[in-house]
């Protein structure tokens, strides 16, 4: 698929980034002062957590109004060319075959396309960032508080866990070959 | 057809399978009898029942991969790798990975390859007495084994890979371009344990109007709509299959973090296993190791893991007795595709069984492969 397609709505979109980073941007960056100046540090790097998020989520987005409208051009074009003027409803097994095979094909050559990788890429990307920016909030300013158990804290006992399980078996194995019994195995 | 006629035989076929679905038919899968010969945490390892009074010495483990289940290789009784290895007369074992949790993210590739599969594979050479084993990996799990016999070639006899990556650097595969791009540290830093239906997400994506529209149709077009007692067995039978594959596609354990991270990073982007820099455990995973019998099996229209991927593994091993075998099948098909059954399980058996006795001992013995019946059940179906 051509790049150079996706071309606009890109540029509209750094265009809007730009602006954002040129204005807004620089006021939520501004460093806090303050007794709460680390939590509230903390909570403003969501802005731009957000704004990242949301931009390639767009520019995702309208990839694919992209792909979609250029499918459906084709599809009306066949239409055209393969059922002839005139469409009944007996023939709507001919055009879910048109609609089908033009779809997949379109949406094959977007997604092997390098520009769909690189972009889906850097969505996920700041998709996860604001994610776990959003859980760390959660847990910063709601769980604690609360006293509730939260995910960082699951997962520092899954990683203690794990080393003690890894330590275990070790510590098995050692014992089997030294009492001469050669490899555990259950 | 006139045109009402053809609107009518649709919906009509539309009843039929509603009709076949309300009335909750039976899709078990992985049936062939088996018995957890060891635990290991998640991993059970499954012994399957043999066939054959006396299979051939040198049993047979098949590791799977992460994504998905096992029982692709065992789906129903007519479309079974398992059953046909067990009648070909082999001792099979299947490693069963569980369904991961979250204490279980931060398993490595080392604790799954140098771990669980080590002790799976001295578990069976305690069983059978036997030095060596036969390894059969399966796509990811192919890797894996690929990975162990290069670790421990001196408990390996044969390696079988089927539809198993080793050269993640092609443009091929969609997964293969997808996952150059993928922040795997972010994703493994935010989940933890990845989510299977993240993963499935990306597989349905690979071909979404086939995959979540076309399939769906199909499935209705193939019914037929006589109201005879053929036609009432031959849609059950079509709904029964397809549910069987259905359950098995959205069947997706979720992934060990720590395990996705590496797997994604050293072989998709650095593509570090073929150019034997890739290292687990602190061990250097050297191909060159590999010096057993090997037969890389591969499917042609694969499009997860195409041919490109899997060829340079015979070009990278310093075996001497090693094969390419090429089926015009996919990823799935291989398994369960009508050519499954009669070509490529019968080309891998014949490929095995010579080479399925002890180092130095004659492979010309007469064995008497009387059928055994089956006289106990399963212990590990999976419904």
């Amino acid at each position: 698929m051509d790049n150079t397609s996706f071309e606009p709505a890109h540029d509209f979109f750094n265009a809007w980034l730009d602006t954002y980073e040129a204005t807004l941007g620089r006021f939520v960056e501004v460093p806090a002062l303050g007794p709460s100046r680390e939590k509230y540090d903390r909570m403003m790097t969501g802005f731009s957590k957000f704004v990242n998020f949301y931009t390639t989520w767009v520019e995702v987005n309208s990839d694919f109004q992209k792909v979609f409208a250029d499918a459906m051009n084709r599809v009306q074009e066949r239409v055209v060319s393969e059922m002839g003027e005139e469409i009944s409803p007996g023939k709507y097994k001919d055009f879910y075959n048109i609609w089908i095979e033009t779809y997949s094909s379109a949406f094959k050559d977007f997604l092997k396309s390098g520009h769909f990788a690189s972009d889906m890429g850097r969505f996920m990307s700041y998709f996860m960032e604001f994610q776990k920016y959003n859980r760390e909030m959660l847990e910063e300013n709601y769980l604690k508080q609360m006293d509730l158990p939260t995910k960082s804290d699951l997962d520092e006992i899954n990683k203690e866990l794990y080393s003690l399980r890894k330590k275990t078996k070790e510590l098995a194995r050692q014992i089997q070959e030294l009492s001469g019994k050669g490899q555990p195995t259950s | 057809m006139s045109e009402p006629r053809l609107i009518h035989n649709d919906l009509n076929r539309l009843l039929t399978g509603m009709d076949i679905l309300f009335k909750r038919p039976d899709f078990s899968v992985g049936t062939t009898p088996s018995e957890i010969v060891y635990r290991e945490d998640k991993m059970k390892l499954l012994h399957y029942i043999p066939a054959v009074e006396k299979p051939y010495p040198v049993p047979v483990l098949i590791s799977y991969a992460l994504v998905n289940r096992y029982y692709i290789l065992d789906l129903q009784s007519d479309k079974s790798v398992i059953k046909k290895l067990l009648d070909q007369g082999f001792d099979v074992y299947i490693m069963d990975w569980g369904y991961p949790s979250g204490m279980d993210r931060y398993l490595t590739l080392d604790d799954y390859v140098d771990g669980y599969m080590n002790n799976a594979v001295d578990r069976i050479r305690e069983i059978s007495g036997m030095d060596k084993i036969t390894l059969l990996g399966v796509c990811q799990g192919g890797t894996f084994a690929v990975m162990y016999a290069s670790l421990h070639p001196e408990k390996v006899k044969n390696l079988v890979t089927l539809v198993t990556p080793v050269n993640f650097d092609t443009d091929k595969g969609l997964l293969n371009i997808w996952a150059k791009n993928m922040d795997a540290d972010k994703v493994v830093d935010y989940y933890g344990m990845v989510p299977g239906d993240f993963l499935n997400s990306g597989f349905l994506l690979t071909d979404p109007f086939k995959l979540m529209v076309a399939k769906y149709v199909g499935l209705f077009e193939q019914l037929e709509t006589e109201n005879d007692n053929g036609s009432i067995s031959h849609n059950q039978e079509i709904i029964e299959n397809f549910l069987r594959m259905e359950k098995w596609i959205f069947d997706s354990p979720d992934q060990a973090g720590e395990t996705f991270r590496q797997f994604i990073k050293d072989c998709y982007q650095k593509n570090l296993l073929i150019k034997n820099a890739m290292v687990i455990g602190g061990k250097k995973i050297n191909l060159k190791k590999i010096n057993m019998p090997l037969l890389n099996v591969m499917a042609e229209f694969d499009h997860l893991v195409p041919t490109d991927a899997s060829k340079p593994l015979n070009g990278a091993v310093s075996s001497t007795d090693k094969e390419v075998l090429v089926f015009p099948t996919g990823h799935i098909g291989i398994f369960v595709g009508s050519r499954s059954q009669k070509e490529v399980c019968p080309r891998i058996a014949e490929w095995l069984k010579p080479r399925s006795y002890p180092d130095g001992t004659n492979d010309t013995h007469k064995r008497k492969n009387k059928r055994k019946k089956p006289n106990r059940k399963s212990k590990e179906n999976v419904t």
